[in-house]
């Protein structure tokens, strides 16, 4: 972590003595704190969490949420333009966001430079950001260059009272092998959105295990925030809006009274909720997808009508901000303001 | 000519002209369009769309017609979803004319992917209107239709699955 962004933590989180306890008595679960986090920033906010969410004692906080860049490998693409706008915009954010979270695919073909030439955009954040993976990051080397920039792709961390959960929702059976793709075929065939032969992904067993164990331990009372790059339910499966597992990701969660899901991959503004957790789409900062062929859940949650013509509309960047309650509002924050209906810039509550 | 060469003459005329009509009408009949081979050459089309709109390559190739930054048709319409094949012609903004779904996919090509374009009978340009309009099958006839639709729904996990990789 670089310096500006510990004392930006120094100053948020005061560690409290029976914080300090809990983080001794669990020093193994920093492990679970990677990606940009250093161990020892990242067990203050993370562990420090445990014990305050214990106190169900909820400081508002807001985090700032990017995802779906896409960025080629070609110099000064508008893509990268678009990127840095998010960036900016994210930066000029007032209050300015506690953390920032991408929401996955970086790149568009899984080359690392793509995913470097991200990373040092997400380098120029003015505060701590972490990152889960897309399917663009992820299979041309399963996974090898974002780990390297990035670490786990299963993470948590505990903010003002809030646990905060990121997970690879990405992972797919062995569709390549068999046919003796070469990485590039089998990016080929994933970076198709209606790819026929990849099959619905999923955070698949170990995944699972990890969110079981992952909160095991954290109160009912305790509002949760989980990124995946998938929504957390069928929304249109055949162009994998959707998460294999979800319905045993949905059980484990099912023990807290809120749980707030945000999710990549969809590159528009959508809603669901689901007993206990609200779920909301973002925007990319590349292009927006069509609204598959189903019936939208609600209706009155979605973007404008958009214009090809105009590179930005229908893009942008978010802000989610979590009250004392724990309740929390999905803000939009599109480059172009015409794209949203006024209704849901107002907020999308969670 | 006298009137009874005149009438031999009409006569031998509409008796070649009849045996012409027969014959030619044999020839030129069309095959039924749900012919199998005609359906083939149609889903041959389909799929050379389906290339160029997924990939960026034709014949020969990458396409630099196509794209010159990477991206491709499907990046905003995947399945061909909202480029609506059954509202064309149309009065389009961005053409600032009532213009033809050909017209609209070189724009697409020309101004989001920076490509060339192709001609307008081309090939290429008539597979890709194929493979549109083939994924947008059984839509009404519906001119001038500004929403945004996407084609009929398939449900399930993903595709039928086979080791092509064809849809």
């Amino acid at each position: 972590m670089r310096e500006k962004d510990k004392k930006i933590f120094s100053e948020k989180e005061k560690i409290t003595r029976r914080d300090f306890l809990g983080l001794s008595a669990k020093g193994a679960a920093a492990t679970m704190i990677a990606g940009v986090f250093s161990p020892s920033v990242g067990s203050m906010i993370g562990l420090g969490g445990v014990a305050e969410a214990a106190t169900k004692k909820i400081k508002p906080f807001t985090f700032a949420v990017m995802t779906d860049g896409h960025l080629y490998n070609i110099k000064d693409h508008r893509f990268d333009a678009m990127f840095m706008k998010a960036v900016d915009m994210i930066n000029n954010m007032k209050p300015r966001p506690d953390m920032v979270i991408y929401g996955g695919d970086i790149g568009q073909t899984g080359l690392e430079a793509e995913i470097k030439k991200g990373k040092n955009m997400l380098d120029k954040l003015k505060m701590p950001y972490k990152v889960i993976p897309g399917e663009h990051d992820w299979y041309l080397d399963m996974g090898k260059a974002w780990r390297g920039f990035f670490g786990e792709e299963n993470w948590s961390i505990n903010h003002n009272g809030a646990h905060v959960i990121g997970m690879n929702s990405i992972k797919i059976d062995d569709f390549w092998t068999g046919p003796g793709l070469t990485p590039e075929e089998r990016m080929g065939r994933v970076l198709e959105l209606e790819c026929n032969s990849c099959g619905p992904w999923g955070v698949e067993e170990d995944g699972l295990e990890w969110l079981k164990k992952d909160v095991k331990k954290v109160s009912p009372d305790t509002p949760v925030v989980i990124f995946t790059h998938s929504p957390l339910w069928d929304y249109y499966p055949r162009w994998n809006f959707a998460t294999k597992d979800a319905p045993e990701i949905r059980n484990i969660l099912r023990k807290f009274d809120n749980v707030m899901s945000v999710h990549g991959h969809v590159h528009q503004v959508v809603f669901n909720k689901i007993g206990n957790i609200s779920s909301v789409g973002t925007s990319s900062t590349s292009w927006p997808w069509p609204y598959p062929p189903v019936e939208l859940p609600y209706p009155h949650i979605r973007h404008n009508r958009l214009d090809p013509g105009n590179f930005e509309d229908g893009m942008g960047a978010h802000h989610l901000s979590v009250a004392d309650n724990g309740v929390g509002t999905m803000f939009y924050d599109p480059f172009e303001p015409s794209s949203i209906p006024d209704a849901v810039k107002r907020g999308v509550k969670l | 000519m006298r009137k009874k060469q005149f009438v031999k003459v009409s006569s031998a005329a509409i008796l070649l002209g009849s045996v012409v009509f027969l014959v030619s009408g044999t020839v030129q009949s069309k095959e039924p369009l749900d012919d199998a081979a005609d359906f083939d050459r149609l889903m041959d089309a389909v799929a050379y769309g389906d290339m160029l709109w997924h990939t960026g390559e034709g014949e020969g190739g990458k396409h630099k017609e196509l794209s010159t930054n990477g991206l491709g048709c499907a990046n905003c319409h995947p399945d061909g979803s909202a480029t609506q094949p059954q509202s064309w012609p149309k009065y389009q903004t961005n053409l600032g004319k009532v213009g033809t779904l050909r017209e609209m996919i070189n724009w697409c090509i020309q101004v989001v992917q920076n490509g060339k374009g192709y001609a307008l009978d081309s090939k290429e340009m008539i597979a890709m209107e194929a493979y549109a309009t083939y994924m947008n099958r059984g839509a009404k006839l519906d001119p001038g239709l500004n929403a945004q639709t996407a084609p009929f729904v398939i449900s399930g996990p993903g595709y039928p699955t086979n080791d092509e990789g064809n849809r």
